[in-house]
C-alpha cells in the first residue's frame, strides 16, 4: 500500500450534522478515514463520544483553533508518545460532581495508564452561558475567561502539557431542545460554548486543550437515540477528553521553529495534506477554505446540518461523496495515486486540448 | 477581556474567500471563532453572513 497521506476530516460542532452532531458519533467514519488514509487530523468533536472514545495511532486529535492554525500554516503537529495532563475544574461546579470528575481521572490513571495531573479548580466560577446565532448553530459565552486563562497558565507552569477543562454548564431538563437532541433530531445546544472555551484555553497556552461539560445526570429517556447514547452511560463527559488528549500532538509554532525542527521527519505540516473531508453544506470555516485555498483535495460528503454553505454558493472545487464510506474510497483513491474521476460513469467526456 | 458574538454580513469581492472574513472581523476584534452560516444573493452579488464570537481586549 502508499505511504500514509495526511487527510483533515473536519466536522463542525453544534449545526446539527446527522453525523457527527451527537456523541461522537462521526467515530466510526474517522476510524475508515484513518484506515483509508493512514494518517487522519481531526477535531473533538468527531472523537469524543463521553463515557466513549476510540484511540487509534493513525488519528491525531487536534482541538479546533489549533486545527486551524494547522491548516492556516502556522502550527505543526509533532505526534507524541503520551502528553502529561493537567485539568482545570470549574470553581462552579457543586462538590459532588466534582468528585465524580475526579474519580474520573482516578479511572483513568488506573485503568488507562494516563498520566494526570496537576488539578486546579478557579477560584471563581467561569460564568457559562448558552446561545444560538441567526443560523440555529449553538454558541456561547464565559462571563470569566480571564480565570479560564489565569487557571491554565497555571497548570502549564506545573507541568501540564495539555490541559482538560471542565465547566459547569447550565441546565435545563424540561426544554424542547433538549428533547429533540435526545431524539435524534435536534442541535447539541452546548457543543457551540464548548469550543469558545478550548479555542479560548489553547490558542491563548499553545498546547492540546479540550473540554468536558459538566452537568447533573438526566432522567431515563427510553426513546433515546443511540447517537446520543455516549452521553447518557456515566456521570461525566470527561473520560473521552482525558483519552483523546493523552496523545494528542504537540502544536509547533513553525514561524520560530529552528531548521532542526522543521526537519523532524515526524513534523506534520499542512503542505503534506493530501485530502479534506467536510460536510457540504458546512464549508465555511477556517480550516477547510485554508486548505481549499491552497489546493487540497477537498471532498465534501452528503451529510445534512443546519447550514448550506455549499462548495458552489463558496466558488469552491471538490469532490461530492454520497457518504462517508465512498469519501474513505475517494481518499484510498488519492493515496494510490488514482484519479477519482477514473472511478465515475459516466466517464468524464474527452480530454480536449486547448489552442495554442 | 471579554467574549462578544457578532453578526456580519459581508459583500463577497473577488479572490480568495479567507483574508476576507479575517480582515472584515478584525475590525471588530481578535476572531475566537468564526463560520460562514449562509451565503445570500443580492443586487451586488453574493453575501456572506458571518457569525462569530471575538475577544474584546478592554482599555486599561
Amino acid at each position: 500500500m502508499a505511504s500514509p497521506m495526511p487527510t483533515l476530516l473536519v466536522i463542525p460542532t453544534g449545526i446539527g450534522c446527522e453525523q457527527g452532531g451527537y456523541a461522537g458519533d462521526a467515530l466510526p467514519a474517522a476510524r475508515l478515514l484513518a484506515a483509508a488514509s493512514g494518517c487522519l487530523i481531526t477535531h473533538p468533536n468527531v472523537m469524543n463520544g463521553a463515557a466513549l472514545y476510540w484511540s487509534d495511532p493513525r488519528i491525531q486529535y487536534v482541538e479546533g483553533s489549533a486545527l486551524n492554525r494547522f491548516a492556516s500554516g502556522a502550527l505543526g503537529l509533532r505526534p507524541v508518545r503520551r502528553q502529561r495532563l493537567g485539568l482545570l475544574l470549574d470553581g462552579g461546579m457543586e462538590p459532588e460532581l466534582r468528585q465524580r470528575h475526579l474519580q474520573v481521572v482516578d479511572g483513568c490513571r488506573a485503568t488507562l495508564g494516563l498520566e494526570i495531573g496537576p488539578v486546579i479548580t478557579t477560584d471563581t466560577p467561569l460564568g457559562v452561558s448558552l446561545s444560538q446565532g441567526a443560523s440555529g448553530a449553538s454558541w456561547g459565552q464565559l462571563e470569566r475567561p480571564d480565570v479560564l486563562l489565569r487557571a491554565g497558565e497555571h497548570l502549564l507552569a506545573q507541568g501540564a502539557t495539555a490541559i482538560a477543562v471542565v465547566a459547569r454548564f447550565p441546565e435545563d431538563p424540561g426544554s424542547e431542545a433538549l428533547a429533540a437532541y435526545r431524539q435524534g433530531s435536534g442541535v447539541d445546544g452546548l457543543a457551540g460554548a464548548e469550543a469558545v472555551i478550548s479555542h479560548l484555553l489553547s490558542s491563548h497556552l499553545g498546547i492540546p486543550c479540550a473540554h468536558a461539560p459538566a452537568l447533573s445526570p438526566l432522567p431515563l429517556d427510553p426513546a433515546l437515540d443511540p447517537r446520543a447514547a455516549g452521553e447518557e452511560l456515566g456521570y461525566t463527559f470527561l473520560p473521552c477528553v482525558l483519552v483523546g488528549l493523552s496523545r494528542a500532538p504537540q502544536l509547533v509554532p513553525l514561524e520560530a521553529a529552528s531548521p532542526a525542527v522543521l526537519a523532524d521527519p515526524q513534523l506534520l505540516g499542512r503542505d503534506q495534506l493530501g485530502a479534506v473531508v467536510a460536510p457540504a453544506g458546512a464549508l465555511g470555516g477556517e480550516a477547510v477554505l485554508a486548505c481549499a485555498e491552497l489546493g487540497v483535495p477537498l471532498t465534501t460528503v452528503a451529510n445534512p446540518c443546519l447550514l448550506d454553505v455549499t462548495a458552489a454558493a463558496l466558488g469552491l472545487e471538490a469532490i461530492a461523496a454520497s457518504s462517508y464510506a465512498e469519501a474513505a474510497g475517494l481518499v484510498l483513491a488519492l493515496r494510490e495515486g488514482l484519479s477519482p474521476d477514473a472511478l465515475r460513469r459516466p466517464f468524464p467526456r474527452p480530454f480536449a486540448p486547448g489552442l495554442a | 477581556m471579554r467574549l462578544e458574538p457578532l453578526e456580519l454580513r459581508l459583500l463577497r469581492q473577488g479572490g480568495p474567500l479567507l483574508d476576507q472574513v479575517r480582515q472584515a472581523l478584525a475590525a471588530h476584534g481578535r476572531p475566537l471563532r468564526w463560520a460562514i452560516t449562509a451565503v445570500e444573493p443580492s443586487p451586488a452579488g453574493p453575501v456572506l453572513v458571518v457569525e462569530a464570537v471575538l475577544v474584546i481586549e478592554d482599555d486599561l
